[in-house]
């Protein structure tokens, strides 16, 4: 039975509490999460995508760099189900250089996590650090400081501001110094500094929220050696918010390295990436040659799908109230 | 009856209330309530929030409804405004008002009697307006739809309701946004907005306990004046003992979605029936002549869930009288003395 | 209120400040030094020196900084060193941010026209077929790259449904001002889309925290109407916080602009800055990034003032008892 109008019910009726085996935290997250459809779909996708990263080598039909096999020459984009010349089977077509779309897009989805991954942890690890740190000293210079610089950092929009960088730093392997830096690690690492606000102001959130709940006065009056708990304690509440940010920024993340590689700005050929190749079918579309967008497009958004659908999915599990609204 | 005149007369506005006062059936009282049974069908189970009650208020009294959250009293009051909406559904019983039954009538219908011939206040007025509109405007939009004044004249009515409530300074008032309004003041409000076409049921659910209790005392003031002046009948929830002493005529006590207990007031505080009552009066605290300190006896247990209610009498489990029979069946709602009903076995 | 806007003020002012120096150093992020960048394999220490000097960078970095500052105030941001070399940054800006700003603008229309009554409609029809359908729809939406619709509306419209309009290019209004219009309409849906998706789920989200307000209750107890409820009581205090996500999202808009640009080859300031970037013309790339700081930052005070217009109880203080 649809569970509609449920604004206006006396809140007792609406949610009898129920008797049931006392659930930790987390078993009542899961529990939850379970229920809603949709953000199980989202990790399903996730978890399929991820596991598409890792066996890629194992995967993918054909090496996805390696190009001239046929004479140098004019090389269509062939269609998916078509053979080249010396019958290798393009089950998803081919490109402008006579590489299998399939192997190149496995391999795409490879790189394409594998820097995300990168860019979200350590946008994790500077946006905790930043709001953990600004929440913990609230209303003094340091949490000025470090929200001004938050909001400053705001101002960009993340596009912009990963463009600017990297058109700073430059395109392709950089040295700092004596240190060279891979081009994707700098590119991990502009990404963070792009969103690493977001995290920071987060974290800085839950960290003011349950600083101000009465465990934390009843510990402080306990005394000192309260405090290393105390510590932990709030640490491990701020866990799930932030799992929900992670998953919410992975996407957006995911999109603007697929728009950085679209733009050249990211990862470089010969390496094997999603939003190259969709810039590289942007010349072939006169030809009609709608499987060389397609298909990195569509592993990009099922991608970017997936993490948002997990994110909503996991957010929802966790306040109540929310679930109750958005229950599919 | 005889209706009250004032300034702002209320002509019969096509969408307000079909119910012309003069044709009422003969002889029915105000309002009243038989074997309402209202239940939730909820994901988890289905909820008797109301179960098979009836009730009855005469014009011109004033009922207290008492008991704890979770005992139906609000679910009772939403039924009779047919502000009932999913997983909630009306299953049984008739509300009739002046005779009328409220559950024959359409929605549209329904809307023209909500607002005007039965009104309702709720608890927390903290929330209860709109915070973009000005008071004014809130007010002088029940009257644009139960009403047929002009412009000016709602305007006017709007003032004159609002120092009919005792709004200090109310020109300025009416033109206040709510926020700029304390809790008592907004409350204020709400009850104009409530009696602003003379209704002739008022129902307060526990109108003051978000309130200082300075200004609890003026409200009841000013709702015992309403009452005399308009001659409404008053359905008064509430889980105030010493609020109900103060100013209720007679008393419906409910447990669990059942009515327990019904007696007129002076009654039931001398000679409560129902274990339920005895133990909700012996949990007020007295000043003890003696100076004695006593721990502040009370009930043991918890109200039921009203998903998974005990069989028998729903009070059973936490009864001091309790035994046998009480565990295995319902103790039916019967009368007995004039005007006095209780449900238990043990009476 | 006037306090309000005047504290919103001196806040954007320091920002802005900070960003600019953000900027103003981005120059100097380049390893090497921006010079050789610039220069590339030609590495005349001779030309080296000359055109450090010129452009300023021996001196040292807060003069430097206050020179750039003091100039940008008075609209002279630079000059083009490669992509139009002696053409004055700001004149660049000029041409070609009408094409920007025109393409964000349409794109807000349309997306505001699609995710308002939608938001709206899924709301009060919640858990229904329609409103399943929305947010599925608006899921997606969010979900879709904008480079990638782009490409593939290109695809279907211009290529397969062979229709002129949609390939691409940019056609002045002043040369014709329905081709011009028809011509942005691709773009403005690729880029509006997930703009659109965004401002509907919040839009809905806000509309039924509102249904569930106490005042909408005392609107129902009260026998209004629904039509009334539904436009005074829960619309209204629902497009509220609406407000600013719309402004705050314009960011977006311009971000998002770049790719589109790019992709319909449409003479606009996001393409220029991709050009500034390969070419490494970092006035050029000061330039845009400033202006569209600038931009986001006038736009969120604009967006606080009206919040404050809008809702009365910033407006006017509470005044209490």
């Amino acid at each position: 039975m649809s569970t509609t109008d449920v604004a206006q019910t006396p809140p007792e009726v609406i949610a009898p509490t129920v008797e049931r085996e006392h659930r930790g935290l987390l078993a009542e997250v899961w529990h939850n999460f379970k229920k809603n459809r949709l953000s199980l779909t989202g990790g399903v996708i996730v978890i399929t995508f991820v596991v598409v990263a890792i066996l890629a080598p194992l995967l993918a039909p054909y090496n996805p760099v390696v190009q001239w096999d046929a004479p140098p020459g004019e090389h269509h984009p062939l269609a998916p189900m078509s053979r080249s010349e010396e019958g290798k089977l393009f089950l998803l077509g081919s490109d402008k250089f006579g590489r299998d779309i399939l192997s190149r897009a496995l391999y795409g989805v490879r790189t394409l996590l594998q820097l995300a991954a990168i860019s979200i942890a350590f946008a994790l690890v500077l946006g905790i650090l930043m709001g953990a740190v600004a929440g913990y000293n609230r209303g003094t210079w340091i949490d000025e400081l470090i929200m001004r610089l938050v909001d400053i950092m705001l101002s960009f929009p993340t596009l912009v501001l990963a463009i600017a960088l990297l058109g700073a730093f430059g395109i392709g392997k950089t040295e700092i110094g004596p240190i060279e830096v891979s081009n994707m690690l700098k590119i991990a690492i502009v990404i963070a500094v792009t969103y690493s606000p977001r995290f920071a102001r987060v974290m800085r959130g839950v960290v003011l929220q349950e600083m101000s709940e009465d465990y934390v006065d009843a510990a402080k009056m306990a005394g000192g050696s309260g405090w290393q708990i105390l510590t932990r304690e709030i640490l491990v509440n701020t866990i799930p918010p932030l799992i929900v940010q992670a998953s919410l920024m992975t996407a957006t993340t995911v999109l603007t390295s697929a728009s950085l590689s679209f733009l050249g700005l990211g990862l470089q050929p010969p390496r094997p990436s999603l939003g190259i190749m969709l810039n590289e079918a942007r010349d072939y579309l006169f030809l009609g040659a709608w499987w060389y967008p397609l298909v990195p497009g569509v592993f990009i958004l099922l991608i970017i799908l997936g993490f948002n659908l997990l994110g909503d999915g996991l957010r929802d599990s966790l306040d109540p109230r929310q679930a109750r609204r958005t229950r599919v | 009856m005889s209706r009250q005149t004032s300034k702002t007369s209320t002509a019969q506005h096509p969408r307000s209330s079909t119910l012309q006062r003069k044709d009422k059936v003969s002889n029915s009282r105000l309002l009243e309530i038989r074997d309402l049974e209202t239940r939730f069908y909820t994901e988890n189970g289905v909820v008797h929030a109301v179960d098979g009650n009836s009730l009855h208020v005469e014009a011109g009294e004033t009922l207290g409804i008492v008991g704890e959250s979770g005992s139906g009293k609000t679910v009772t009051a939403l039924s009779v405004m047919g502000l009932i909406e999913n997983p909630g559904r009306i299953d049984r019983g008739s509300i009739l008002l002046w005779g009328e039954d409220l559950l024959e009538k359409s929605q549209r219908e329904m809307q023209g009697v909500r607002g005007c011939e039965v009104g309702m206040v709720f608890q927390d007025p903290m929330n209860s307006l709109n915070p973009t509109v000005t008071v004014g405007a809130q007010i002088d939009r029940v009257l644009r739809f139960h009403t047929s004044l002009s412009k000016e004249e709602r305007q006017e009515a709007a003032v004159e309701l609002l120092r009919q409530v005792e709004m200090p300074e109310p020109e300025k008032r009416v033109d206040n946004y709510p926020h700029q309004l304390s809790g008592g003041m907004r409350q204020r409000v709400l009850i104009a907005m409530a009696i602003s076409c003379k209704p002739s049921l008022l129902i307060l659910d526990e109108p003051t306990t978000a309130l200082d209790v300075t200004i609890e005392a003026q409200i009841f003031e000013l709702i015992d004046k309403l009452k005399a002046q308009f001659g409404m009948g008053i359905i008064l929830i509430t889980h105030d003992l010493a609020v109900v002493a103060n100013s209720c005529d007679r008393v419906i006590v409910m447990y669990a979605g059942r009515i327990v207990e019904e007696a007129p007031v002076l009654k039931l505080y001398e000679d409560p029936l129902h274990p339920y009552t005895r133990g909700l009066l012996k949990s007020i605290p007295q000043l003890d002549a003696k100076g004695e300190r006593r721990r502040l006896p009370s009930i043991p247990g918890e109200v039921p869930e009203l998903i998974r209610l005990p069989s028998g009498c729903n009070f059973s489990p936490r009864c001091e009288l309790v035994d046998e029979k009480c565990t295995h069946q319902d103790p039916p709602l019967i009368e007995v003395a004039e005007g006095r009903r209780v449900a238990c076995w043990k009476v | 209120m006037g306090i309000y806007i005047l504290k919103r003020l001196l806040l954007a002012v320091p920002t802005l400040v900070a960003a600019s120096i953000i900027i103003f150093l981005l120059i100097h992020l380049a390893p090497g030094g921006p010079v050789r960048v610039m220069l590339g394999p030609m590495q005349d220490p001779a030309l080296v020196e000359k055109l450090r000097h010129q452009l300023g960078l021996d001196l040292p970095l807060h003069q430097q900084y206050l020179r750039w500052a003091g100039k940008a105030l008075q609209g002279d941001l630079g000059i083009s060193v490669t992509i139009q070399r002696g053409a004055p940054v700001t004149e660049l800006l000029r041409q070609r941010y009408g094409v920007t700003l025109q393409l964000a603008a349409l794109s807000m229309v349309i997306a505001l026209l699609i995710a308002i009554p939608t938001g709206i409609t899924s709301a009060l029809h919640q858990n229904k077929i329609a409103d399943h359908l929305s947010r599925l729809v608006a899921m997606v939406g969010v979900s879709v790259p904008n480079f990638f619709l782009g490409i593939m509306l290109i695809l279907v419209l211009g290529v397969f449904l062979k229709q002129p309009w949609a390939t691409g290019g940019y056609v002045p209004p002043e040369e014709g001002l329905k081709e011009n219009l028809i011509r942005m309409l691709l773009p403005a849906i690729a880029l509006g889309t997930a703009y659109s998706a965004i401002v509907m789920r919040m839009l809905r989200s806000s509309m039924l925290d509102v249904m569930s307000q106490d005042y909408v209750r005392t609107a129902k107890a009260m026998g209004i109407g629904w039509g009334s409820t539904v436009r005074r009581d829960i619309v209204k205090n629902a497009l509220i916080p609406v407000i600013t996500v719309i402004g705050n999202s314009v960011g977006y808009l311009l971000g998002g602009s770049i790719v589109t640009e790019t992709i319909f080859r449409m003479p606009g300031v996001g393409r220029l800055v991709i050009t500034g970037v390969f070419r490494r013309d970092y006035p050029v790339i000061q330039g845009i990034v400033l202006s569209i700081v600038i931009i986001r930052i006038g736009i969120n005070l604009v967006v606080d003032i009206l919040y404050s217009i809008v809702d009365p109880r910033i407006r006017y203080g509470a005044e209490g008892e």
